[in-house]
């Protein structure tokens, strides 16, 4: 039993948080202030590459086995964990605007052949300059549902024809390829599904919208088309083999499983700085004698540290290989809305001067609310729960 | 670096904490609770098993193990009755302030005598607001309950120490709200001599916090009992054609009661891991009682509440549960002792999230 950091993350993360303070929060509330995501080109990316970020966990003499081949620099779950609760705590969205494979890195690591992470992962092991990759399973009438989704992709000699729409893709615009998830045939449901690297600049993908969004402006979430999209098959991750059974399916849901913890991470940063900023003015202005501002704090505090330990419980797991299911969605359920009940407290002890707008306070409340949702909702969190703790009864 | 594993010695504790609840508290917790004992026999088979005396050093007959196996046996007994818990630990959290504050010489003077009468039992009561009076070397006042039915040893800790009487204890039988297993008095001493009396703000600090560590155990045990109770009984109960836990109202109700508990685990085994690297773990113990407190009475009432009128019924154990949730978190200064502790962190900026020298960068910034 341990719940220390050792030096090495501690150092990371103190590395990190010099970054967060000068470079991090500045771009985050620059984003904000312009609303609009902080563009491809600015010198922030390339500096990020300089220190070493933006690689997939991929390494090449890791003979392709599955999610073996760890990059170093990231090493396990619960240190990404705290590095990525570290860098939100200074702005979640710059730090999904970071360069790197993103989200298409779990699907490509868990399904892809070797030959297929040479070359999508293959430029993100020593990135020669800020390179994106990105992931598109949300569609506008598919998200938690992801058995729903409705695009298609038909088989046309050595190509997949690939139609329809995604919605809110991080970086989609700006990725040299996108992991996409189509169905080769609606009524199969899960079965049915098919993921294919989709590459920048292939005929029929387009339409590229930014969206409009109430915070986290600083990345950006895009909406795009497929429309007779000619993918080589080559790009089906993990070829047809893969797809005899319902590996398809469990190929998607594996990376989620994977991604949850992080994202409850994600908001114990936010929380945290929420925290910050109230626990600041209050003393600031005296409120600290308080006890019913004082007890507040403690509770926001308290369950912080709850989510906290959440979190890594199930990055541990994850790291042992151990199922995580049920932990995963536990971190994910609690973890953003104490973080949304952070933030609020925030603005409530601020009073005036977070309704003024242009306080930080205000800003992480607006930003915060996206985590509830992104990666399953708290909804969707407690019917996975429900189905391993009672069974698969309710689907209503 | 970050690791939840038990490793052999503290899983095999645990083991033997739970077959011992389930043999021989759980089939008996009515019994225990009307009778406000445990069977002599239960006492005879607790002792056998060396769980007891956990705590205590090696050389007064305990197995010198630290906060953290004591919080794993405290659940798994308090599992199946957490009156019982009480009641088969003749020190309870009267040990710490003997510990913290005498040292060897009053564990030799005070508790070996006591751990020799079968039956004696120390008690532990927090006076942090001075409500009674301590002159003239002895103590007076009165305490409206305590969950016993024999002192033989009261310790009266306050924030600069601990004093302690053995004689002059007058109890008045109680009815008792919960953990009647363990008794239920009232207590008053008027001019109840004092036999051992200790200065130490440090370890007065020190022994609270790991008697709200113990409380917050029991806590646990507690709601995790109504939670595992509540949710096999929805499984089999049928209402509108299916198992009520297939009823989405319950089914969300049920995982977030199970979170709940999780919870406030990791947070009582963070505290203990603290206590056992003898950092000052007085925030972190009180942060474990208050989460402790305010999710057992958030899973209890709703453990009671998913058997519906069964529940409210003595036939079924979650009742006492929900009893037993509220009289446990009102022992040590209750909640709002523990948020005083809790929130004196605020008074300067430090390292809210506690984990070993990482600080939140913000709050530094404004220090």
């Amino acid at each position: 039993m341990d719940f220390a950091l050792d030096e090495d993350l501690r150092k990371r993360i103190e590395q990190l948080s010099q970054l967060g303070r000068s470079q991090i929060r500045p771009l985050g509330l620059e984003a904000d202030r312009l609303g609009r995501p902080t563009p491809p080109d600015h010198p922030f990316f390339e500096r990020l590459i300089r220190l070493g970020q933006g690689r997939t966990r991929w390494s090449p003499d890791s003979k392709g086995g599955p999610e073996r081949g760890v990059a170093p620099r990231m090493g396990t779950s619960v240190v990404g964990l705290c590095m990525i609760e570290e860098i939100s705590f200074w702005d979640r969205g710059v730090a999904a605007s970071f360069p790197g494979p993103g989200l298409g890195d779990p699907p490509i690591l868990s399904m892809g052949t070797l030959e297929q992470k040479r070359r999508f992962l293959g430029p993100f092991v020593h990135p020669d300059r800020p390179r994106w990759g990105s992931f598109a399973m949300t569609e506008p009438g598919a998200g938690s549902d992801v058995a729903g989704i409705q695009a298609t992709a038909r088989k046309d000699g050595r190509h997949w024809v690939l139609n329809g729409a995604k919605s809110f893709a991080a970086n989609a615009s700006r990725a040299d390829w996108i992991v996409v998830f189509a169905t080769v045939d609606r009524s199969l449901g899960r079965d049915g599904h098919r993921a294919f690297v989709v590459e920048r600049g292939t005929p029929g993908l387009g339409n590229f919208v930014v969206e409009r969004k109430m915070g986290l402006k600083a990345y950006e979430s895009t909406s795009f088309t497929l429309e007779d999209c000619s993918v080589p098959q080559d790009n089906l991750l993990g070829g047809e083999a893969h797809y005899s059974g319902r590996a398809g399916f469990r190929g998607a849901m594996k990376s989620f499983n994977a991604t949850r913890p992080m994202i409850a991470a994600m908001a114990v940063g936010i929380g945290r700085a929420a925290l910050d900023e109230a626990l600041s003015f209050s003393r600031e202005q005296g409120l600290l004698d308080d006890p019913r501002v004082r007890d507040r704090l403690e509770r926001i505090r308290r369950r912080l540290r709850v989510a906290r330990l959440l979190c890594w419980r199930a990055a541990w797991l994850a790291d042992r290989e151990r199922p995580n299911v049920l932990e995963a969605s536990m971190s994910k359920a609690v973890a953003p809305a104490v973080a949304l009940e952070a933030a609020s407290l925030g603005m409530e002890i601020l009073g005036g001067v977070g309704a003024r707008g242009d306080h930080l306070i205000e800003k992480l409340f607006r930003d915060v609310k996206a985590m509830v949702i992104v990666e399953g909702t708290g909804q969707i969190q407690r019917v996975i729960m429900a189905r391993r703790l009672l069974g698969d009864g309710p689907r209503n | 670096m970050i690791d939840f594993e038990l490793g052999d010695e503290l899983a095999l504790i645990r083991e033997t904490a739970r077959g011992f609840a389930d043999d021989h508290l759980r089939p008996r917790d009515r019994e225990f609770e009307s009778g406000r004992a445990v069977a002599g026999e239960v006492h005879e088979a607790f002792r056998e098993i060396g769980l007891g005396a956990l705590e205590l050093p090696e050389e007064f007959g305990g197995a010198g193990l630290g906060a953290l196996a004591r919080v794993l046996v405290l659940e798994e007994l308090a599992a199946a009755d957490a009156g019982a818990a009480l009641a088969l630990d003749p020190l309870g959290p009267a040990l710490y302030p003997i510990l913290e504050l005498g040292g060897e010489k009053a564990l030799e003077s005070l508790a070996r005598p006591l751990l020799q009468r079968p039956g004696a039992r120390a008690l532990l009561v927090s006076d942090r607001r001075d409500s009674l009076r301590v002159e003239g070397g002895a103590v007076s006042g009165e305490i409206p309950w305590v969950p016993a039915d024999r002192v033989d040893l009261l310790v009266v800790l306050r924030p600069t120490g601990a004093v302690c009487v053995s004689e002059g204890i007058e109890l008045d039988e109680l009815r008792g709200a919960g953990l009647r297993a363990a008794g239920a008095t009232g207590l008053k001493l008027a001019g109840a001599p004092i036999c051992a009396a200790w200065d130490g703000a440090v370890g007065a600090r020190r022994a609270l916090a790991r008697a709200r560590l113990y409380i917050a155990s029991l806590l646990l045990g507690v709601m995790r009992a109504s939670a595992e109770f509540s949710r096999e009984y929805a499984l089999h109960r049928v209402a509108f054609g299916r198992p009520i836990a297939h009823h989405q109202a319950l089914s969300f109700l049920i995982v977030d009661m199970a979170t709940a508990v999780d919870g406030t685990r990791l947070l009582a085994w963070e505290a203990a891991w603290r206590l056992d690297r003898g950092d000052d773990a007085a925030e972190a113990c009180a942060t474990a009682f208050l989460e402790a407190a305010e999710q057992a009475m958030f899973v209890t009432p709703n453990g009671l509440q998913i058997l519906g009128g069964h529940g409210f019924m003595q036939d079924y154990p979650v009742e006492k549960f929900m009893r037993e949730a509220r009289t446990l978190s009102l022992l040590f200064g209750g909640p709002d002792g523990a948020r005083e502790d809790a929130g004196e962190q605020w008074a300067e900026p430090d390292d809210w999230a506690g984990d070993a020298g990482r600080e939140s960068d913000g709050a530094r910034l404004e220090a």
